[in-house]
């Protein structure tokens, strides 16, 4: 958990604008509230309110029960842990429901937080469990999870063998990335969400989704794989495009 | 991107685990081939890979443009920031839940995660 994507800073400003307007009923792109003005990291710890309350404070009164504090840490956080719920089931109506869900378990449960980890660390665990446990009641792809590191027929990397392509290198931009991710088959979404862009070690996904980490790391494999294919697509179809 | 820096090295259970493929034979060094080395490439990419592996890697243009784009790929993905807001009614669908619930009751934790 250590090598996470550091937690970036609020700024005070930006923080006055976090309460969401009733008048907006989409979701929105907008600028990053946790970056600064220069795209500066700044320690979690030094992340400030608009009243100029730190998290910590903020935290402990929510614990007490005030529930501007708690509105206050759901701005803070809404983002990242709406777009884990985003990227893992790739529908915004599942990952609103979920970012909900998410956050009020963490209204029940915030006081027993007791600051062993970053709480951006924590709540981001207790949202990929509300995630995990819903795409369980739906019906987790559990036939991939029992796959082992045998290469199958369909999928796996022996179909590379052999065959020689241009590399993807440079090719890719955030946006088709993005929808690549999206229409990867939900086992290896998942996967390959906590590993590579949430930062979740392979021990530590084998211990959520109950998979050895020799499977973790093949289905990290196979979603990287299925990424290539399909960016590889998206490239071709640009270039027939432009032609 | 550098080539070959996760799998420069032999080192820990991964390598391990790949080395019954690449045992010497009796008449001296076996080379790998390119299913042996992309069969093992799930448990060596970001971890290291042994000797001949990593001797592979360096004399196959194939594997070497496969490893290529998958760590290129895994390094975009790191790039990824959350760009989106949840909607409004999210907060709303919250508040109205916590209006219902009452306020945080301070309790002694069993387990912090």
């Amino acid at each position: 958990m250590e090598n996470r994507k550091p937690v970036r800073a609020v700024e005070p400003a930006e923080e006055l604008q976090v309460m969401p307007s009733a008048s907006a009923v989409s979701p929105q792109l907008v600028h990053d509230p946790n970056e600064d003005q220069k795209g500066h990291s700044v320690p979690p710890q030094k992340r400030m309110m608009a009243s100029g309350m730190s998290e910590a404070e903020a935290i402990e009164r929510a614990k007490q029960g005030d529930g501007g504090c708690f509105e206050a840490l759901y701005g803070m956080h809404k983002r990242r842990v709406y777009s884990l719920c985003l990227r893992m089931t790739g529908n915004t109506a599942e990952a609103e429901d979920l970012t909900q869900e998410a956050f009020l378990q963490l209204y029940r449960k915030i006081a027993t937080f007791r600051g062993e980890s970053a709480f951006s660390t924590w709540l981001h665990r207790l949202a990929v469990n509300v995630v995990l446990m819903h795409l369980r009641k739906k019906g987790l792809p559990e036939v991939s999870l029992q796959e082992t590191l045998e290469p199958t027929e369909e999928d796996g990397p022996k179909k590379d063998i052999g065959a020689q392509d241009q590399v993807l290198a440079g090719s890719i931009d955030r946006v088709n990335l993005e929808r690549a991710i999206e229409s990867l088959p939900p086992g290896y979404r998942i996967i390959f969400v906590l590993h590579d862009i949430e930062g979740y070690e392979h021990n530590e996904i084998a211990e959520m989704m109950g998979c050895s980490i020799g499977n973790s790391k093949s289905q990290l494999h196979k979603a990287r794989m299925k990424l290539r294919d399909l960016l590889k697509v998206t490239r071709a179809e640009r270039a027939g495009i432009r032609k | 991107m550098k080539m070959g820096r996760e799998l420069t090295v032999t080192k820990g259970q991964d390598a391990i685990a790949t080395a019954t493929a690449e045992a010497p034979n009796a008449g001296g060094h076996k080379e790998m081939n390119c299913a042996e080395f992309q069969r093992d490439l799930p448990l060596i990419i970001d971890s290291g890979g042994s000797v001949l592996q990593e001797e592979h890697l360096r004399t196959c243009e194939v594997c070497r443009g496969l490893v290529n784009d998958l760590r290129y790929i895994a390094d975009q993905a790191k790039l990824l920031i959350p760009m989106l807001d949840p909607s409004p009614k999210v907060w709303d669908g919250i508040e109205e839940k916590l209006k219902l619930e009452g306020p945080i009751k301070p309790t002694h934790a069993r387990r912090s995660l």
